[in-house]
């Protein structure tokens, strides 16, 4: 698709790519534009940045039909390796967690482990689970956006790592204490995941925690 | 007030005195070299540091018009490390703080990696990377600790360069010799690019980077290409994690942070965010004893002290497990 004719903002700058905000018709779109990254050489550079907004795309589309929450594919752009998609209204979890109420962050995290639960069900993993990358819409549903690290994989070690990210975001920027959290998470991704693949991921994410460096043996 | 610090986790003893204006005054060291193709052996290296002990603190504690300070701390580093290396350490500061009836101060060796290198640049609050054979992560500090925001899930970036160089037989340090090759490669050979989520993992990359050496391709391209892929990989991590952190300042502490492309690669993405980059000064990266001088200043300023029959050592012992109240700093 081209998307040289749409007038785009500049909505979002992230790590690896620039997200624009624009309309086609009375759809609001967001243009995901993976940026040229100076520090690594061009042909690697090249070769990253293509092979994710391919992967990117055909796995959104994929966890779209497994029925998890995420953005629509409109399209992509070879050229400027963007993918165009629906944009998700509403506001970044990173910024509202810390303002939100008990039992709302209670029940928004019970659904985002349903929606992670339902991805790693349909053999899909998201590489990059952090509290930035889910987007709660004003009636409360979460959305998980930003697939660029996301693989096909059935290996509980891929799913631990969604797991183990996904705790630690909210340990290292939010409150000390994320336990009731992490529990109502756990609750709803064992609903849609059941409970073999729950107790699988559960144990690897706990693994993975370990294998930073220096961990007593206790 | 002015601390004596005594370093010696792995290969280096060192010593050093700092005041309170986290001056470094004197900085002394000796570093245990194994054979070329051979790794730290930690009874050895703790038999130098034995033997060099007496001379390295002797020297830290002369001043230059040929008296001696007379420290209000000492500061030993009480780990993470090698057993019997940090037993020395702990032991020869156990004895001097006895008999100069002064008191004794543990500290945490990568704490004190990011201490000096924030004393340094005069840094207040960063997104700090610390890249060396003992570490490789990113950290911020938030609530009295540092919290590993992202970190390697095998080996270190250090063992990456030191175990890549004693296959390919390069002399130590393998990080400098590694680094000095890798000048001379242009060819980016493939190799397995790891990153999950804000972790990586290296040990993949090492094997086949020692593969592709050992099946004959160019010494000078594996070592460019092992540069390239591993700094790549924890540059894409950092990047990520200084979005998510939303720091304004970068710093780059460790060993390793004395390679200059790794260096530009963080550089880069700290200026491509507005943010100001702090890499340490090369003679402060690798281990010394100012490193433990400065964060045992630091702490003994903020009241942590150990009795003396309780000044173990910890030979594993994370980042995030120390409590840091003096960051951020003024």
């Amino acid at each position: 698709m081209d998307t040289s004719n749409l007038a785009a903002e500049p909505f979002h700058r992230g790590a690896e790519a620039e997200l624009l905000l624009s309309k086609i018709d009375t759809w609001r779109v967001v243009i995901k534009r993976r940026a040229s990254k100076k520090y690594r050489r061009e042909s690697l550079d090249q070769k990253i940045r293509r092979e994710r907004t391919y992967a990117e795309a055909s796995l959104l589309h994929e966890a779209k039909v497994a029925g998890v929450s995420v953005p629509s594919i409109i399209g992509i752009e070879q050229q400027t390796n963007s993918i165009v998609m629906t944009h998700v209204e509403g506001s970044v979890v990173r910024d509202c967690l810390d303002t939100m109420n008990r039992r709302n962050a209670m029940r928004l995290f019970e659904s985002l482990g349903s929606e992670v639960g339902l991805l790693h069900a349909a053999g899909i993993v998201h590489g990059d689970l952090t509290t930035s990358n889910v987007v709660v819409t004003p009636s409360g549903q979460p959305f998980i956006v930003d697939f660029g690290l996301s693989r096909r994989s059935v290996e509980a070690e891929d799913r631990g790592v969604d797991l183990h990210l996904l705790q630690r975001s909210i340990a290292a920027s939010h409150l000390r204490d994320t336990s009731p959290l992490i529990k109502a998470m756990t609750r709803g991704y064992g609903r849609t995941a059941g409970e073999k693949v729950l107790r699988s991921s559960l144990a690897k994410a706990r693994e993975i925690a370990r294998r930073g460096r220096y961990f007593a043996i206790r | 007030m002015i601390c004596l610090g005594v370093e010696s986790t792995a290969h280096t003893f060192g010593a050093s005195m700092v005041d309170d204006d986290d001056r470094v005054i004197t900085n002394v060291n000796s570093t245990y070299r194994p054979p070329a193709g051979v790794g730290i052996h930690p009874r050895k290296a703790s038999e130098h540091h034995a033997a060099v002990s007496d001379s390295i603190i002797g020297k830290a504690i002369r001043s230059s018009e040929g008296g001696q300070f007379d420290p209000d701390a000492i500061a030993y580093s009480a780990g993470p490390g090698l057993g019997p290396c940090l037993r020395i350490g702990a032991t020869v500061s156990r004895a001097l703080a006895s008999y100069l009836g002064k008191p004794l101060v543990p500290v945490h060796h990568g704490v004190a990696h990011l201490d000096i290198a924030m004393s340094l640049g005069h840094v207040r609050d960063p997104l700090a990377i610390l890249v060396s054979g003992g570490h490789t992560a990113i950290l911020v500090h938030v609530d009295r600790r540092w919290r590993v925001y992202g970190e390697t899930q095998d080996i270190t970036l250090g063992n990456v360069l030191d175990m890549f160089a004693r296959e390919a037989r390069l002399p130590a340090p393998g990080g400098a010799s590694v680094e000095r090759a890798a000048k001379e490669g242009h060819e980016l050979l493939n190799l397995p690019y790891t990153v999950k989520g804000n972790d990586v993992a290296y040990s993949g990359l090492l094997t086949a980077a020692t593969n592709l050496m050992k099946q004959g391709a160019n010494l000078e391209d594996v070592c460019y290409s092992l540069q390239e892929i591993a700094f790549s990989m924890l540059s894409e991590a950092v990047e990520r994690s200084l979005v998510q952190t939303r720091r304004n300042e970068v710093l780059l502490a460790g060993g390793v942070a004395a390679n200059s492309r790794l260096k530009e690669m963080i550089g880069s993405i700290a200026e491509d965010h507005d943010a100001s980059f702090y890499p340490v000064p090369i003679e402060y990266s690798g281990d010394c004893g100012a490193q433990i001088a400065c964060s045992g200043s630091l702490a003994f300023r903020h009241g942590v002290m150990v009795a003396e029959q309780d000044s173990h050592v910890t030979p594993r012992w994370r980042m995030d497990e120390v409590d840091v109240p003096w960051i951020p700093r003024t």
